[in-house]
């Protein structure tokens, strides 16, 4: 099932997005540029701050582990050189999590990750903050099967997928750019070359569309209601949405 | 304008199909914002949007309504005073951005004799002199060729009121922009209103009601994207509640 989006529905936030897939709800909002705080100012550079909340409690080594992560690929996509000497803030709320997380024996910060990552590209797209590219993430799980080493892998699966299909031998979590390089690979478990290889080609193939296609979607593209293919395109229908939702004075009568 | 918009997505390069087919030759091309160019020719986008070109200035740029307003020279837009300096009034263009400075000489007919008494939080209609992303903006009420004020300056009385960035263009763009909300209030009612580039809208109405009537009809619009005859109904709405 395509991830669900809304765009720029907070409106004290420069740029805010809620986004809600296989049970994860996530609340982004971007600030910025704004004014940065003295000992956190970049000559050259815009300063990326990412706050991440959990659904229940205060932060824990758990969130300072995702923001660093966050924010490491966040600011290979943002064009920090734009906007120098400002701040660019970037608060993620975990608002609900799938029931059968926990149980899944699977390392629980790896399953919010992409989650996170879409979250936080969407509510920059909607701040219009400046950016290279763009950014789409997913989650390989790999189960162990009596036959073979390793099962076939699960593209993005579901808490209860992941449940079903327990023990699972390895997670890996792949983020591409909109060029199809590879920005991030957090892996868990134990899992061969081969294995991480298989892995990454099935994730670029769930994120990234096919080379040789047109950079610019015309009319003709599919809007919602038909699945989209893959996360690439799926951004574009998001971003296509956003679009009209901004021109239909030109329409309304 | 295109029947269908393009739609972009950071990152995303420009075919050479799609760039403005400029009728002069000699022009250069221009870039708006959203657009980069990465030499030799390779023309990406950096924000979300739809392409927009225009073929007689040889311009493309991206259409966006969303985000924090940059500020960019030549922008007519509404300050709020913060603090003044012994040269210069640091004022704000939008919440928790560094401060843009307006210089105590660059309002009409003043001297440093007879400089004008801003006080915090008073409002100023003013125009961006220069803007850069290594500079802090500067602001200047004078149009520096003839030195009158051109209707920039001090805004006394009335309210302001938010208002998208994309409806403070189309407010400021005229006929282009599609708003006929003030010309159908402004047949009943008499009222005053200033467009800053920076979402803002100073209305003044001389009295409360209508100044509160004519910003509220206008946020209406904005928010609910009312076409020609939306804005003819809420308009009628308005006078008769007035």
């Amino acid at each position: 099932m395509a991830p669900e989006a809304l765009l720029s529905h907070l409106h004290r936030a420069d740029g805010s997005a809620t986004y809600t897939h296989n049970g994860y709800c996530i609340i982004g909002a971007v600030n910025g540029p704004i004014e940065v705080q003295r000992r956190d100012e970049l000559p050259e550079e815009a300063t990326v701050e990412v706050n991440v909340r959990p659904a229940a409690g205060v932060g824990s080594p758990k969130e300072r582990h995702l923001e660093t992560l966050l924010h490491n690929t966040l600011r290979s996509i943002i064009l920090t050189r734009v906007i120098p000497r400002t701040l660019v803030q970037i608060t993620l709320q975990v608002r609900s999590l799938p029931d059968e997380e926990g149980a899944a024996g699977v390392h629980p910060s790896l399953l919010l990750l992409p989650h996170l990552l879409h979250t936080s590209l969407l509510a920059l797209l909607s701040a219009s903050i400046p950016l290279s590219t763009t950014l789409t993430s997913v989650l390989i799980a790999i189960p162990s099967s009596p036959t073979s080493k390793s099962g076939a892998p699960l593209v993005s699966p579901t808490a209860t997928d992941l449940l079903r299909a327990k023990p699972i031998r390895s997670v890996h979590v792949f983020a591409f750019s909109g060029d199809n390089r590879l920005l991030l690979n957090e892996s868990d478990g134990v899992f061969s070359f081969d294995v991480w290889d298989e892995a990454c080609e099935t994730a670029e193939e769930a994120c990234c569309r096919e080379e040789g296609g047109v950079g610019l979607v015309g009319e003709g593209m599919e809007v919602d209601g038909k699945e989209s293919a893959n996360l690439e395109e799926w951004l574009r229908v998001v971003v296509r949405r956003k679009v009209e939702h901004e021109q239909r004075w030109k329409v309304a009568t | 304008m295109a029947a269908s918009a393009i739609v972009v997505l950071p990152g995303d390069k420009i075919p050479q199909d799609a760039l403005p087919k400029p009728m002069n030759k000699k022009k250069a091309l221009t870039l708006g914002p959203g657009l980069r160019h990465i030499p030799p020719t390779t023309i990406a986008t950096t924000i979300a949007g739809a392409l927009v070109t225009d073929n007689k200035k040889n311009a493309a740029w991206i259409e966006f309504n969303s985000g924090r307003y940059l500020p960019t020279a030549g922008d007519l837009v509404i300050a709020t005073i913060n603090t003044s300096t012994g040269e210069n009034f640091n004022c704000f263009l939008t919440p928790n951005t560094p401060a843009a400075t307006l210089p105590h000489l660059a309002f009409e007919g003043a001297t440093r004799k007879t400089r004008p008494q801003l006080v915090p939080n008073s409002l100023v209609y003013a125009r961006i002199a220069s803007a850069g992303k290594d500079s802090s903006p500067e602001l200047t009420c004078v149009d520096p060729s003839t030195g009158k004020s051109e209707g920039l300056g001090p805004l006394k009385g009335g309210m302001v009121f938010k208002i998208s960035l994309g409806m403070a263009r189309r407010l400021l763009a005229g006929s282009k922009g599609g708003v006929t909300i003030l010309e159908a209030l402004g047949e009943k009612v008499g009222f005053e209103i200033t467009v800053g580039r920076n979402g803002m809208l100073h209305v003044d109405g001389g009295n409360v009601k209508t100044t509160l009537a004519v910003g509220r009809a206008v946020q209406e619009v904005d928010e609910q994207a009312l076409g020609a005859k939306g804005q003819k109904k809420l308009a009628e709405r308005v006078l008769k509640s007035l």
